[in-house]
């Protein structure tokens, strides 16, 4: 269980809190739209905005059954940006692409990017209010965190108003004992503030739920999943000053 | 067998990630003219060769002297002396065009073209400044620096310059165009002083 499962489920567990959150596919080998909707190959999405900011965010918007929670698939121009085919910054069109959704009144933006702090991801960041890092709980990802904290005070000269959230370890196993100390290891290196208290166990049921295109918390056994996840948005929504805080948040 | 703490530097980690949580100390200045349209979408980013100049003076010929020294002479302070925090830094820099070169009016634009240091007050400048980058960009490389004659003895120079943090664009008001090595150190300077501390 990665980023996506953890954007997924985090906006179902926001969206069931009635914050009216918008999850979008930034990955263009992701599977945000693969995981929901079974058609999202031929939808436009958000990299179809970052090429022609011209396409109304209407368009772009795929409801779901629960009314506070929508979409925004990769769209059909991602293959290009996956085979490295469109270059360039595309920091003003991300600031265009959110500025649009908060006008259209969602509360909460959450946005799935591709691994790494560079190209669309980077400029994503540099636009966001917050940040999110999703951390395998196994010792090579963990050795990767210097890297991750670097980029991230460079991002941070480029946005000063961006707050990391901090880091949330995922794919937690209690019966493997690297993946425990790896997890301790993070713990003692980093700040308290820094590691969410809540983490994310290795559970079959993520991928039950996505078979079956649904974030875990539909599934009639998920109840003990959807709790995890509803503990890390209250430990979320404790960071920000106001509750009613209006944010894009990057995962 | 502890599998994570012999491959990194704890202290330099826990370093880093305390400076994740501080707010960060400079302010973002507020932008005064955008200038852009919605269209807008950043400079090229940056090419891995160094950018040749689009409109130096003359070309300077081999029997020449070169005005050199000048440049190479003058770089040094930003190595030895301790770094600060980033608009510090440029301000330093400022202060070092302003001594060498008599360049007044200096102002720092970013990849966005959006205003990260300014003692010009001048929007047109920084308009002027981001046409003008936009204006000499190449097919597939980045911004060339350009010159243009702002009063009876006035320049503007118009330096993109490849950083770590993308393509900054500095603008500085200067009494003659600036030659090719002087445009060299400036580049050089501004690099040096825009590199976040290892």
């Amino acid at each position: 269980m990665g980023k996506t499962t953890l954007s997924i489920n985090l906006a179902h567990a926001f969206a069931r809190a009635g914050v009216r959150t918008l999850l979008v596919d930034a990955d263009p080998q992701g599977s945000v739209g693969l995981s929901l909707t079974r058609q999202s190959r031929l939808l436009a999405g958000f990299y179809d905005f970052l090429v022609d900011p011209g396409i109304p965010l209407d368009r772009l918007i795929v409801p779901t059954r629960l009314e506070t929670f929508s979409l925004v698939a990769s769209g059909q121009a991602s293959d290009y940006e996956a085979g490295g085919g469109v270059g360039g910054s595309y920091l003003a069109r991300v600031r265009a692409f959110l500025r649009a959704v908060s006008s259209r009144g969602f509360d909460l933006c959450i946005i799935d990017t591709a691994a790494g702090l560079f190209g669309v991801t980077g400029d994503v960041i540099a636009s966001s209010d917050a940040v999110l890092i999703p951390q395998q709980a196994e010792p090579l990802g963990i050795r990767s965190v210097p890297k991750m904290l670097e980029g991230l005070n460079r991002l941070r000269v480029m946005n000063p108003r961006l707050t990391v959230l901090g880091v949330v370890l995922t794919m937690v196993q209690q019966d493997l004992a690297e993946s425990l100390e790896a997890g301790q290891a993070l713990r003692q290196l980093l700040p308290p503030d820094l590691v969410f208290r809540t983490a994310v166990p290795r559970d079959g049921l993520f991928v039950r739920a996505s078979a079956r295109g649904l974030p875990v918390g539909v599934l009639e056994e998920g109840a003990g999943a959807q709790a995890v996840f509803d503990a890390l948005r209250v430990e979320i929504e404790s960071k920000f000053e106001s509750p009613g805080h209006r944010a894009q948040v990057h995962a | 067998m502890d599998v994570v703490h012999p491959w990194l530097d704890p202290i330099e980690v826990r370093r880093m990630a305390e400076r994740l949580l501080a707010p960060v100390q400079e302010q973002a200045v507020p932008l005064r003219d955008a200038g852009f349209g919605e269209q807008f979408v950043g400079y090229e980013p940056v090419a891995s060769h160094p950018p040749q100049p689009v409109a130096v003076p003359q070309p300077i010929t081999p029997s020449e002297p070169i005005v050199q020294p000048v440049a190479q002479a003058q770089m040094p302070e930003q190595k030895t002396e301790v770094r600060g925090p980033f608009l510090d830094r440029i301000a330093r820099f400022r202060d070092w065009l302003r001594h060498h070169f008599q360049a007044v009016g200096v102002f720092l634009l970013d990849r966005e073209g959006a205003v990260i240091f300014d003692e010009s007050g001048h929007g047109k400048l920084h308009f002027l400044a981001r046409s003008l980058a936009i204006a000499s960009r190449r097919p597939g490389g980045m911004p060339g620096n350009v010159h243009v004659k702002v009063g009876a003895s006035a320049t503007l120079e118009v330096i993109p310059v490849d950083t770590p943090y993308g393509c900054l664009v500095l603008g500085a008001v200067v009494p003659a165009p600036l030659d090719p090595p002087a445009i060299a150190a400036v580049m050089d300077a501004l690099r040096t002083v825009a590199t976040p501390q290892q």
